[in-house]
């Protein structure tokens, strides 16, 4: 190869972390439209919420296997065919533009554990830019029911029920707070309720023994 | 066996250069890339998607549990790579067959994509069979690709799936050992909003 593979890796890593963002976000968006998560909603409806998740989707892939066409890299003209070994930096053509993400991870493509951690940085990023916009869509939401006289739920449920009818900042007071309370009976049940073989039983039993 | 394997891969691969459009899907969808990308969101998604909350402890109890399977499956298959050296087909067969991917150089058996999608199809699959279908759809047109492209023997690919639905099988049975700490986990996660 006439390029260093660090180097390759580096814009195969950013390009693949574009990817794995916007089709997270994608994914994301569907899921809590189907789901009425309205605290993780990019836009105040659910059937807008779906199809920009879906739009999301689709761009983030047909962008990640075009971009050889506009972004040089090591699957220049002539060369995608070829061992990726033997291949030279530059733009591909239209019709090598298949096989062009296809370089082996010795040759700087990302291996497996380098894509779950790509992808783990990614689905966060994506957890965290559905709650701040969340957050608009929920005070838009809000608005638009005052003036239509409805009431605001007292339901003082967190996680993602909380998350049905408020913001991602005011739901991780009252999820946390729940967690607080409630973790050490969850814990003593758990521990209860667990297998014979569980080896946490095994430890605390003995311990509490 | 073995020439009946590699008679299919041969057959198969045969077909490389009929038509074109048909082979450049295949390169796309045989990349590291996209089914992996395919299998992850279809875990995403399933961690947001319960509607009631007894339902959203189930799908994330699972999610958790085909995550770790993945990991877990990679692992078997490198255990695999180590006692079983077999050879990629192109390198006993090269002459016959048009490479449509790039030469991987670790060991053919069992294949390591398909049961990275065979675990995570199976986890899907234990909460909603008609996603858990397509998932496994998924996984197959996965292992096709790469029988196709002439990186992998038939066997491979029925090895890996058998090695992904296993490990998934064998994650949820050991998920007994580690109770109440997975259940605490998603209760932390809950209490971070995410759950």
């Amino acid at each position: 190869m006439n390029t260093d593979p660090d180097v390759v890796r580096a814009l195969f890593a950013s390009h693949y972390f574009l990817l794995a963002f916007l089709s997270s976000l994608g994914t994301l968006q569907i899921a809590v439209a189907n789901a009425g998560t309205r605290g993780l909603w990019m836009t105040p409806h659910a059937g807008m919420t779906r199809l920009l998740g879906i739009a999301l989707v689709i761009t983030a892939i047909a962008v990640f296997f075009l971009q050889p066409l506009w972004v040089g890299g090591p699957w220049a003209a002539g060369s995608v065919e070829a061992d990726s070994l033997l291949r030279d930096w530059g733009t591909a053509s239209w019709d090598e533009i298949a096989g062009a993400r296809n370089v082996n991870d010795i040759h700087g493509g990302l291996d497996g554990v380098k894509q779950a951690f790509w992808f783990s940085i990614a689905a966060i990023s994506a957890f965290l830019v559905s709650a701040i916009a969340g957050t608009v869509t929920m005070n838009v939401i809000a608005f638009t029911e005052e003036q239509a006289g409805k009431t605001s739920s007292l339901d003082e449920s967190g996680g993602l029920e909380g998350l049905v009818h408020r913001s991602y900042l005011s739901n991780l007071l009252i999820s946390f707070r729940n967690f607080k309370s409630e973790i050490v009976e969850v814990w003593r049940s758990g521990i209860r309720n667990s297998d014979k073989w569980s080896l946490i039983r095994l430890v605390f039993s003995s311990s509490s023994k | 066996m073995s020439s009946i394997d590699a008679n299919i891969v041969i057959w198969l691969n045969g077909f490389v250069g009929t038509v074109r459009a048909f082979d450049d899907l295949i390169r796309i969808i045989a990349s590291d890339y996209l089914m992996p990308l395919v299998f992850s969101l279809g875990m995403l998604g399933l961690w947001f998607s319960g509607t009631s909350p007894a339902q959203r402890v189930k799908y994330q109890l699972t999610m958790l549990m085909g995550i770790s399977a993945l990991s877990i499956a990679n692992i078997v298959v490198w255990i695999f790579n180590l006692v079983i050296e077999r050879p990629r087909p192109f390198v006993e067969y090269g002459d016959q067959l048009n490479l449509l991917f790039y030469p991987p150089t670790d060991p053919s058996f069992p294949a390591n994509p398909v049961a990275v999608g065979f675990a995570a199809a199976t986890a899907a699959w234990t909460i909603n069979r008609k996603f858990g279908w397509w998932m496994y759809g998924a996984a197959a047109v996965f292992g096709f690709s790469r029988l196709y492209a002439g990186v992998f023997y038939p066997t491979d690919i029925i090895g890996g799936a058998i090695v992904g639905i296993a490990t998934y099988g064998c994650t949820t049975y050991l998920r007994r050992f580690l109770e109440p700490i997975i259940t605490g986990f998603v209760r932390l996660i809950r209490g971070l909003s995410a759950a």
